[in-house]
């Protein structure tokens, strides 16, 4: 896959820069028959690293299955996702698992942490999957947790801490093993908007500082407005695209085969 | 994950619900004592056998009898021609007694350096220097001189004429003693019958007190072989001479026994003779004994069945449980390999523990039973072992229920491999 579709004339990325993430007519269909449901309909997109976007849509805009094919959590129906411009979508299991554990980074709405163990424990889950030492565990959890200073509440269980400070461990969880991209689902959807603020603060300090890729999945318009680019989507399609305010080329709305077909 | 790391998580998910975990490892306890104990009785048992064959003899020896001819005891059919020589030998519990031309037929077969005979004579009473006649319901043989166990004094003597005997200790009393060594030195007199019921007494020196072992030898009064020979001579007074210098069975030594065990059989077994070591003597009842023992452990691996069903329950449970932290960890890149080894590592985990805990239990359980019943109500019977522990057996039953648990596991475990990340999160 070429660059040669690449965004000209926006101000965020630099001309000629690598796309981290991209895909190519992606499309998702679940069910068959009768309860066929398209949930995407053929999205070309690139990622550009160090870029971040915000996916924004009603319920069953198609948003969340677009992050989990980008996240290569799902398999497409049809289409590729590609990383560092290498197809990834048909990789074995194994390899993809692989990726996901050394190249991605994922804050939930819901914090999905375990409530029997500590919020180090919490923290250095993707390195035990990776099957990193204890001792590089620990010190690599511990830093992260300092960070975002949390580094007192370590010892504490997970239960223990207020909804905001659960936040800011899964945020610790998804940059322990310093990923390339962090996706975010939703992640102050169940915050006040005090802490949610907090959190979007932490987010986008680190996308300024280390650069990480951030994409977020969010119905919350302040939040998509703090990121560099907005995509908007409606009925498996993305409506529009735009960036810093100026709207990013055609690429990605290319009209399926039916238009504007209501569906069913 | 790194295997130690996933064999420790698998422990800290085990006791997460300690109350589900404990119940389920319950019902393997149950099973892993109950396997412990059946297997152990086996080994015990066994090993009394054993104890009683070590007091029998040598594993160099053949036991040795003339076969019967089969046809004389069946109903109807053709008779048999009748053999003056066979009928003139005698027989004895059915079987034909040896003669001194088949001992010699015997001792020419090829490895066999040395056939002993005993005779089994049967006094009617003995009696004491004090007058008073007792039964002798057990007579021992000359054969036993080598393996009694001595209370007091010594064995008769092996060769010669000494005209002498070994009493039980149960009967110092009787023969008017309070310890063993009272009646040593005693003269006692051995009466038998001859054919016409004709009674004649041979007198005899009390040389030794023995002690009753595993095998039986001393239980009964235990004579030399020239007092043998007299009572022999006693009993088959008048008989034609053929009749008179007849073996109920000999022992034969053969030299090299595990090589030409086969080939003296063969050859004895040819000529008609039935040719049997000792181990062949016992073997139908360890036959038995193992047989029994695999019924009692297979009621034990019933109750490890219906145990597996336990662990099947309590990690589907789980699977349930933890769908949603399942979905995490796949979706942080966690292969539905590792997913699996982690659920049917708990599966091993229970039961690891069910089989140490059943395991532990039932050795207690068994060398206590076992010192209180040989002790207590089967104290009566000599060198008797209920319980052995035999670890190799032990290891074998935590392994075989570490196996059975893990294979329990796969069915909940392959469930938790198969969630689709999306949807374990979504999971409520």
């Amino acid at each position: 896959m070429s660059t040669a579709v690449a965004t000209p004339g926006v101000a965020e990325v630099p001309p000629g820069a690598e796309p981290v993430l991209e895909t190519e007519n992606l499309v998702k269909v679940y069910g068959r028959g009768a309860s066929r449901f398209d949930a995407l309909k053929g999205i070309t997109l690139q990622i550009q690293r160090g870029e971040s976007l915000a996916v924004v849509g009603k319920s069953g805009s198609g948003k969340s299955t677009l992050m989990h094919l980008l996240a290569l959590l799902d398999q497409p129906s049809a289409g590729v996702v590609a990383m560092d411009g290498r197809p990834v979508s048909q990789l074995k299991a194994a390899e993809i698992s692989q990726l996901r554990n050394e190249r991605f980074g994922f804050v939930f709405q819901q914090f999905f942490l375990n409530p029997n163990q500590t919020v180090l424990e919490n923290t250095v889950l993707p390195l035990k999957i990776a099957g990193v030492g204890r001792a590089e565990r620990t010190r690599r959890g511990m830093a992260v947790l300092e960070r975002l200073e949390l580094a007192d509440k370590a010892k504490n269980k997970a239960t223990d801490l207020s909804g905001g400070q659960k936040q800011r461990v899964c945020i610790a969880r998804a940059l322990v093993n310093e990923p390339t991209v962090l996706f975010a689902d939703e992640p102050t959807g169940n915050l006040d908007s005090a802490t949610s603020a907090a959190v979007e603060d932490i987010l986008f300090g680190l996308h300024r500082e280390e650069g990480i890729t951030l994409v977020v999945v969010t119905h919350d318009d302040d939040l998509a407005a703090r990121c560099g680019r907005r995509l908007e989507m409606q009925d498996g399609r993305i409506v529009s695209d735009e960036r810093a305010g100026s709207l990013v080329g055609a690429s990605s709305a290319a009209p399926g085969p039916t238009g504007t077909e209501a569906r069913a | 994950m790194k295997a130690l790391d996933l064999a420790g998580t698998a422990v800290t998910n085990t006791l997460r619900s300690k109350l589900r975990t404990f119940l389920t490892v319950i019902a393997i306890v149950i099973g892993a004592f109950t396997l412990t104990l059946t297997s152990g009785l086996g080994t015990g048992i066994n090993k009394y056998v054993d104890t009683m064959v070590e007091g029998f003899g040598a594993p160099d020896e053949l036991t040795v009898s003339k076969q019967a001819d089969g046809v004389s005891t069946v109903a109807g059919g053709e008779p048999t021609e009748y053999d003056p020589d066979a009928a003139a030998s005698g027989e004895m519990f059915g079987l034909p007694l040896l003669t001194q031309e088949d001992l010699d037929a015997i001792r020419a077969t090829e490895h066999v350096t040395d056939v002993e005979t005993a005779r089994l004579v049967e006094p009617d009473y003995i009696e004491g220097e004090d007058g008073r006649k007792w039964e002798v319901p057990l007579m021992g043989s000359s054969f036993e001189i080598d393996m009694l166990s001595l209370a007091a004094g010594r064995a008769p003597a092996a060769e010669g004429d000494a005209l002498e005997v070994t009493v039980p200790a149960d009967w110092v009393e009787s023969l008017g003693g309070v310890a063993p060594d009272d009646v040593l030195g005693q003269e006692v007199t051995l009466v038998a019958s001859d054919p016409l019921g004709a009674q004649s007494g041979v007198d005899a020196i009390v040389v030794g007190v023995t002690e009753q072992v595993a095998s039986g030898s001393g239980s009964g009064p235990v004579p030399s072989p020239e007092l043998e020979q007299r009572l022999h001579d006693v009993t088959t007074q008048g008989l034609p001479e053929e009749q008179r210098n007849t073996y109920f069975q000999a022992t034969v030594t053969v030299e090299g026994m595990p090589e030409n065990e086969a080939a003296v059989k063969a050859a004895l077994g040819e000529q008609g003779y039935q040719a049997q070591t000792l181990e062949d003597q016992l073997g139908v009842i360890r036959g038995i004994i193992d047989a029994v023992t695999w019924v009692l452990n297979g009621f034990a691996l019933i109750a490890l069945l219906a145990a597996s069903f336990g662990i099947i329950n309590t990690l589907l449970m789980a699977v349930q449980e933890r769908t949603r932290e399942i979905g995490l960890m796949k979706a942080l890149g966690m292969t539905g390999g590792k997913i699996f080894g982690l659920f049917s590592l708990e599966a091993v985990v229970i039961g690891l523990l069910g089989s140490l805990i059943g395991v532990g239990l039932g050795v207690a359980v068994g060398l206590v039973a076992n010192q209180v019943l040989t002790q207590g109500v089967l104290s009566g019977v000599t060198g008797l072992v209920l319980f052995a522990v035999n670890p190799w057996a032990l290891l074998l039953i935590i392994g075989l229920i570490v196996a059975i648990a893990f294979l329990a596991g796969t069915l909940p475990a392959a469930r938790a491999a198969r969630k689709d990340p999306i949807e374990a999160l979504r999971h409520e």
